[in-house]
Formats: C-alpha cells, sequence, structure tokens
C-alpha cells in the first residue's frame, strides 16, 4: 500500500491507522533517510496504544521499552542507526522481543540488522519528495519483499 | 562503621564508550581528586559515526581492571583504604553498564566494601559539587548529553524533578546527526563547534524550535531536518558553507538550551542555574549560558563543572557516592534507561 502525507500530523494519523490494525506480535521495521519521519511515525504509533510517556529519539540507548495498558502490554522501540549488522541487535538483546503476542516492536534503520528480522516484519519504507514537506510511504509485509 | 564525613570512594564508570575509574577523597562535601583515569574508546568507534555496543563491551572488558589499577595507584591507595566503591548502574548501553557493574560487584565482595549504585544522569549533576563552595538551593540544571536534554530543579541536594525534557532528539545527538548531514565526522559536538568558530551563526535562519511553548520541553528532531533541506538546496557546498551551516545550527540549538533554563530560572525563583553533560562541553552553551545568566538573573549563580568532568568520567560517579545510599551488592542491578 502506497500513502501520501503532507505534515507531521498526516504521518501521525496515518500510523495510527496502523497501530488500530495491530494484534499484537507484530516487528514493524521503518526504512528511511534522516528527517523522512520514522521517529514522527513511531510517536504516532505510541500515542494510538496510549503511551503517554514522550517517545524519545532511541538513538543513543539504542532500544526503549515503553509500557501500556490493555491486550498489547509493551512497545519496544529500536534504532540500528549506529549498528554494523545483526550481531549487535542479539548483543542488546532485542530478539527476544519479537513476536511476543502482547509486544509490538518497531525497528528504525533496519537495513543493518536485515537478516536478524522475523520473516514476518511488516516493513514501512518512508521517502522525502521534491517539495519537502511532502513524503511518500509504502506499508508492505516481508514475504513480498525479493529477498525471500 | 567508618564517618561518612571522611571517606576515600572508589568511582568506576562504563555507560558508554569510556571506560573510568577514580579516586576521591570526601571531607565533609569538600573533594579531593587523587585520581582520574578515563580511557576512552572514541578511535576505535570513530569510523562507525556511533558506539557499537558490541565492540564497546569487548573493550571496557579489557580496560576496566588496568584503569582500576591505574586509578588505585596514581591515587596511591591501596585497596583496604578504600571505604566504598561507587558504580554507574544506568542509564546507558546495558552491555557497557554490566561490565563496570560486574567489576564493582567483584571487587565489594572480595575487599568487603560496601556499594553505592548510582544514576549516570545525578552523577553528571553531582560534578557541581567537586568544586569546594557550596551551592544555594532551589537550583535548576541543565543536562545535556548524546542521549539525554532535561532541565532538573532541586531543592536541596538530595531532590531531583524533572520539569522538562527533550521530546524527540537529544541535544547531542543532533550535534552527530547533524554532522552526519554534512559530512564532517564523528563525535559531531566537538568537530562542529570547532567549525563553528570561522562561520557566521547568523547566516542561515534555522527554527528556534519550542522556544516559545509554554512549557520547558524540547525538540531537537526538526532542527535536523532543517539543516537537511538547507544541505539539499545549496547547490554547491564549500568550507565556508559548511561553517556557516554549524555556526548557524550551532546557535538556533544553543539558543532554545539557554533561553529554557533562564526562563526555568526566572520561574523557581533559583538561586544557581547549573549545566551538566557532556554537551556542557561545548563553548558556545558555556559563553552563552554564563552571559544570559548575568544578564538576566544577575543575583544568580551559575555553576558549571570543568571541561574534564563534563565529558563521562569516574570522579563524578565516585562524588555521587558520596550523597547517595549504599546498596548490598546483591541487589546492584544495571538498567539501561534509568531516569532520574
Amino acid at each position: 500500500m502506497k500513502y501520501t502525507t503532507t505534515s507531521a500530523g498526516e504521518t501521525l494519523a496515518l500510523a495510527k491507522k496502523v497501530a488500530d490494525s495491530l494484534k499484537g506480535g507484530e516487528v514493524i521495521a521503518l526504512s528511511g533517510d534522516l528527517g523522512a519521519g520514522k521517529t514522527t511515525f513511531a510517536k504516532g504509533l505510541a500515542r494510538a496504544l496510549k503511551i503517554k510517556k514522550p517517545v524519545t529519539s532511541p538513538t543513543f540507548v539504542l532500544m526503549k521499552i515503553y509500557p501500556t495498558k490493555g491486550k498489547i502490554k509493551k512497545l519496544v522501540h529500536i534504532d540500528c542507526y549506529r549498528l554494523t549488522g545483526p550481531q549487535d541487535i542479539e548483543a542488546i538483546g532485542a530478539p527476544e522481543y519479537f513476536n511476543q503476542s502482547d509486544t509490538i516492536t518497531v525497528i528504525e534503520w533496519p537495513e543493518k540488522v536485515k537478516a536478524a528480522l522475523p520473516k514476518k516484519t511488516i516493513v514501512i519504507k518512508f521517502k522525502i519528495e521534491k517539495n519537502i514537506n511532502k513524503r511518500i510511504i509504502i506499508i508492505q509485509k516481508y514475504g513480498k519483499n525479493k529477498r525471500d | 562503621m567508618k564517618n561518612k564525613d571522611h571517606i576515600t570512594i572508589l568511582g568506576i564508570e562504563s555507560s558508554c564508550d569510556e571506560t573510568a575509574a577514580a579516586v576521591l577523597q570526601c571531607n565533609r562535601d569538600r573533594f579531593e581528586i587523587l585520581s582520574n583515569i578515563v580511557s576512552s574508546q572514541i578511535n576505535i568507534h570513530r569510523p562507525y559515526g556511533g558506539v557499537i555496543p558490541e565492540l564497546a563491551a569487548r573493550n571496557h572488558l579489557e580496560n576496566i581492571l588496568p584503569v582500576i589499577n591505574q586509578a588505585l595507584s596514581e591515587a596511591k591507595i591501596a585497596p583496604n583504604k578504600i571505604d566504598e566503591i561507587a558504580v554507574t548502574t544506568g542509564p546507558g548501553l546495558i552491555s557497557s553498564l554490566l561490565v563496570g557493574a560486574q567489576t564493582a560487584k567483584t571487587l565489594a565482595y572480595s575487599w568487603n566494601k560496601p556499594i553505592v549504585s548510582i544514576n549516570h544522569l545525578k552523577a553528571h549533576i553531582y560534578a557541581n559539587w567537586l568544586e569546594s563552595q557550596p551551592i544555594a538551593f532551589p537550583a535548576i540544571c541543565l543536562v545535556v548529553s548524546g542521549g539525554h536534554t532535561e532541565l532538573v530543579l532541586m531543592k536541596n541536594k538530595n531532590s531531583f524533578k524533572k520539569i522538562g525534557q527533550t521530546l524527540d532528539d537529544a541535544a547531542g545527538e543532533a550535534f552527530d546527526k547533524v554532522a552526519q548531514l554534512l559530512n564532517i565526522g564523528y563525535p559531531g559536538g566537538p568537530i562542529i563547534s570547532k567549525l563553528a568558530e570561522s562561520g557566521n551563526p547568523a547566516a542561515f535562519d534555522f527554527p528556534r524550535p519550542m522556544i516559545k511553548s509554554n512549557n520547558f520541553n524540547f525538540s531537537f528532531s526538526g532542527l535536523k531536518t532543517a539543516v537537511l533541506y538547507t544541505r539539499k538546496k545549496l547547490p554547491k557546498i564549500n568550507k565556508k558553507i559548511i561553517a556557516d551551516i554549524c555556526a548557524s545550527f550551532q546557535q538556533a540549538a544553543t539558543e532554545v538550551l539557554v533561553v529554557k533554563t533562564i526562563r526555568a530560572g526566572q520561574k523557581y525563583r533559583v538561586k544557581t542555574i547549573m549545566l551538566a553533560g557532556g554537551v556542557a562541553a561545548n563553548k558556545e552553551l558555556r559563553n552563552q549560558l554564563i552571559k544570559k545568566t548575568t544578564e538576566k538573573l544577575p543575583k544568580v549563580k551559575i555553576k558549571i563543572p570543568a571541561i574534564k568532568y563534563c565529558t563521562d568520567n569516574a570522579v563524578m560517579i565516585a562524588a555521587a557516592g558520596y550523597f547517595c545510599k549504599k546498596t548490598p551488592w546483591e541487589k546492584i542491578k544495571v538498567d539501561p534507561s534509568l531516569s532520574l
């Protein structure tokens, strides 16, 4: 599915729509350049999951865990910006959270750790258009990806 | 039991990419630094543009005992003369934190010494106590580092109330990411600060995110994006333009940090304004905070630790050990997302 957003507000709204379709256990990979809207999207997911704490960039500590109430109990926010390969994501214990039925895992810069991601990962690609406020956002299942 | 007024503390720090140990002698809130050893891994992580957790942990493992040994021998202190061990248990990288914490626990057990579990952020703030004059309360402290940007209100030396924080990227992270966008190297803070010296801070009109908002929160993600857009629009880029972008970006980030700190100082009628954390080593931030405090709050004292105690070190961990309570070694646990 391909979407176009023209503001951070619209990216947040799209994230809410995606959040409403989540059942628990999903791993969502957010792929795109610096400033493309990945963290904004993660914030939108958190808001939809009723997380009140501000969702801040996990670049420095690599992984942040936000508890919430309801069927989904945790949002795990991982940033692979600084990582070199799948062994790094294993070193921080992140795969323990993948596919847990009460957890949603969001991974920014997934390209760096591709081999460590589950097959069912939902991939969301963000592209900055020439009109600098415009974003093309493409949502696909890993299964539809050529590499599988 | 020994009187807490006269004690010698061994501080151990390994939360990110510096392995550090220090010996601090504490005599009724007066501190004497007997040794301060920091083994930086910056050269190891530079090619990757950031700290790699596995590499960091492995290097901590190699360095921690030699660093502790050196701290003890430079201080001319035998282990049996140490009264307490203070160690960082969070926030930070889990694999890095574990090395320091495990080492401290082992030493505490085998030397039979008490251990103090230290919050790295509090330790950054306590770096302001290393010089002897007492601090007047209430005080506001701006804590700025690679992973944090927070305004903390202190009513006494053991009370920390977070009144504002970044809603997205930390200030130090914005410096790193802007440096990456401009392709000028890692770590971003010192590089941007150096290049900015020859640039014009008014050359580009970057946004001052949330400067008018009615709270004490910050946002640096949009500022980073603004730099990206500016960079993309420029047909040609040369040294002068890079210097101008650096100076203008640094000015925008500094201005928001300073304005909000002063505003918090006014609202809470503080007697002291403090600066802490790795980004507190930034000269422009230091200068502008001093200038604005003198201008807007002439009666308020301003405290900024020496640069070597702003970046990660173990002296501040030992100082925090003096103010914080002991923990039985069995109960020492690391927490990568520990908050104030």
